[in-house]
């Protein structure tokens, strides 16, 4: 018996089936019958797949590094949604292409900044010209106001 | 009828109404190829243009930009696995793991020819059906809607692989997906279910960020850790190969793709059940018509059978769609209820007198849908060579622009910045089902259709009781419901006892 990636993932889908079980029996009947009807064979699905991967554990899969590279790239998701509270979508857009570009992808300024100006005109172009669809300010743009 | 058929043609095709479409189309085109704002949005957005147009005008132009925003959806989906007009998530199944194997061409051929041939049986459903769908729409009552969703559900079986552990799985990501669609308040009783303290959970989550989270983020992590191009090390020559085997597997597989259509036409009339059901609905009955397990076991690596029902089913669906619309003045989806919009501002009212009085322009709707479709199909079929040439480009250079389309698709959908939170966990989650092996695409056909199972089930109930179970047309779609179910057990059995 192991405790793998794998285990760890079923177990915690069996942890989030008995929280909804338990959160739904203090509703009434209307409101807890279809969560009650799809929590409660989800919860013993999910404890059977932990047991099977407790007993039998899968082979380590994913290529060296491949963790590391999802963190990185989740990262870079964090940081751009952190980007768009902070300065709105107008500004986030092209500050992320180019700053992705140069500290993840190594790649060379000019091609970086031609890029993130190609998103820029693309972004601008279609949703503030075309579209006119409404963008949120920034967080620091308010601040300053 | 026939003289109204020539002389909607003759409408649509004024230089006015025709030069608008192609402005419509234009559009469409390009916001079809992201994800969120999709043709409802669009519509949404564009409404307010149409106010000095002509009925023939405004609809040429609002159901050209729509029809086309369904058929481009696919371009993204199968090049960079990002759901293009959010519900066009299907389509990813197959198609991107075909473009990764360098057969994008392929994929992007059969989507485009399965999409235009189920505009065709869409539009063709339009025109014969108006006169006679009114006892169809009446005889589907709560309790027959409710078991359509079941027997939509039912299809998780042929979504979950082999085995009993797959069937676990996918049964479990089944269960899953319907949970997560009773997030939000309970519309009998108003309590408020699994919303955590937050506001934002009320209304439930949305499909977009959901389905392009878990489909899109997992794609664009895997082609960072590979660290090459989409097709990665497919020979060039043949990428830009293949558009006609694409069109090729259409007509191979026809049959398919004239049943997903029906499906398509089914699922649009139908009130409330919108364009992520048709197509879902479609591709698990793709996956049910293969000879055995082994085939079945093909869906998901990129069989091409995966591309043809879910772009027949999302296109023939707005004909089917306009069918309630038109006729009742019911909308079947989001996007038709903007529509019916368009009906009021200019002065019509959807129901008899659009089958009589303006029955031309009923059927200028019909051409439009019929025309709009042939052109895209014309030009995409001209650039496919050309953009099966994007999976070429480094990983490292396209995927910030990847993360682009996935983050601005999801804002734009509801213009909530917690929607980008909800793409970041769904996209976590993909990610994780993805490295254990866990299916998708039960969990996200559970979530399409949850929220509308409940719905009807507590109507059913509050207005019949317990008697709807007793219902003719209900028994027959129980027992329909249990075939489904079981017919990929008695196939197996058949198949090792031969």
């Amino acid at each position: 018996m192991r405790l793998s990636g794998a285990a760890v993932f079923s177990f915690g889908l069996a942890a989030a089936a008995a929280y909804a079980v338990f959160a739904a029996l203090r509703w009434p009947p209307k409101a807890a019958l279809f969560p009650l009807t799809m929590g409660i064979p989800l919860l013993v699905l999910a404890v059977a797949q932990t047991v099977v991967e407790l007993r039998d554990p899968p082979g380590q899969g994913g290529p060296d590094g491949a963790t590391r590279r999802a963190f990185a790239v989740f990262a870079w998701m964090a940081s751009f949604i952190v980007l768009v509270l902070l300065a709105g979508f107008p500004i986030a857009v092209p500050v992320f292409v180019f700053l992705y570009l140069v500290m993840e992808s190594r790649e060379k300024l000019v091609l970086s900044i031609a890029l993130a100006a190609a998103a820029w005109g693309g972004f601008y172009l279609l949703f503030q010209r075309l579209l006119h669809f409404p963008f949120e300010d920034g967080l620091i743009r308010g601040w300053f106001q | 009828m026939i003289d109204a058929l020539v002389q909607g043609l003759a409408l649509v095709l004024q230089w006015n109404a025709f030069s608008l479409m192609l402005v419509g189309m234009a559009l469409g085109f390009v916001v079809g190829l992201l994800p969120g704002i999709g043709g409802a949005a669009t519509l949404a957005l564009m409404l307010p243009f149409v106010f000095k147009m002509s009925p023939v005008e405004a609809f040429a132009f609002l159901l050209g930009m729509h029809s086309v925003a369904a058929t481009t959806g696919d371009i993204t989906s199968i090049l960079f696995g990002v759901p293009g007009e959010g519900l066009s998530a299907a389509t990813v199944v197959d198609g991107h793991p075909m473009a990764k194997r360098g057969e994008a061409a392929r994929a992007l051929g059969a989507a485009l020819m399965s999409s235009l041939v189920g505009a065709l049986i869409g539009a063709a459903a339009l025109a014969v059906s108006i006169p006679i769908v009114r006892p169809l729409v009446l005889t589907f009552g709560s309790p027959e809607l409710f078991m359509v969703t079941v027997m939509g559900i039912a299809c998780i079986t042929s979504l979950s692989g082999q085995g009993t552990r797959a069937q676990i799985k996918g049964f479990a990501m089944g269960f899953l997906g319907l949970l997560l669609a009773t997030i939000g308040q309970e519309r009998q009783s108003g309590i408020l279910r699994f919303d955590f303290g937050l506001i934002y959970l009320w209304e439930g989550l949305d499909l977009i960020p959901v389905l392009v989270g878990i489909f899109a983020i997992p794609e664009i992590i895997d082609l960072a850790v590979r660290g090459t191009s989409i097709a990665g090390n497919a020979p060039a020559a043949k990428l830009g190969a293949g558009v006609w085997e694409g069109i090729k597997d259409t007509f191979r597989h026809f049959w398919l793709v004239v049943r997903c259509s029906m499906v398509g036409v089914f699922v649009g009339i139908l009130p409330g059940a919108g364009g992520g059901v048709a197509q879902w609905m479609a591709y698990a009955h793709a996956a049910q018509s293969a000879k055995d397990a082994t085939d079945r076991s093909r869906f998901g690596t990129g069989d091409v059978r995966g591309v043809l029902g879910p772009g027949a089913a999302n296109n023939s669906k707005e004909g089917g769609d306009l069918i309630p619309t038109i006729a009742f003045g019911v909308p079947g989806s989001g996007a038709m209820a903007i529509l019916l919009g368009a009906f009021l501002i200019m002065g019509l009212h959807p129901g008899p007198d659009m089958l009589t009085k303006h029955l031309a322009v009923t059927y200028s709707m019909v051409w439009t849908l019929v025309i709009a479709n042939v052109i895209t199909v014309i030009a995409c079929l001209a650039l496919l060579p050309y953009l099966a040439y994007v999976t070429r480009i480094r990983g490292s250079v396209i995927i910030p622009f990847l993360l682009l389309l996935v983050f601005v698709g999801s804002y734009t959908a509801n213009k909530q910045i917690a929607d980008l939170l909800v793409t970041l966990a769904a996209g976590a989650l993909g990610y994780l089902m993805v490295r254990f092996e866990w299916p998708r695409a039960p969990l996200v056909l559970g979530f399409v259709l949850g929220k509308l199972a409940e719905t009807y089930l507590f109507i059913s109930m509050a207005r019949y009781g317990y008697s709807w179970l007793g219902q003719p047309l209900v028994i027959v779609l129980i027992v329909l419901t249990a075939a489904v179910v079981a017919y990929p057990y008695f196939q197996d059995r058949r198949i090792r006892a031969a």
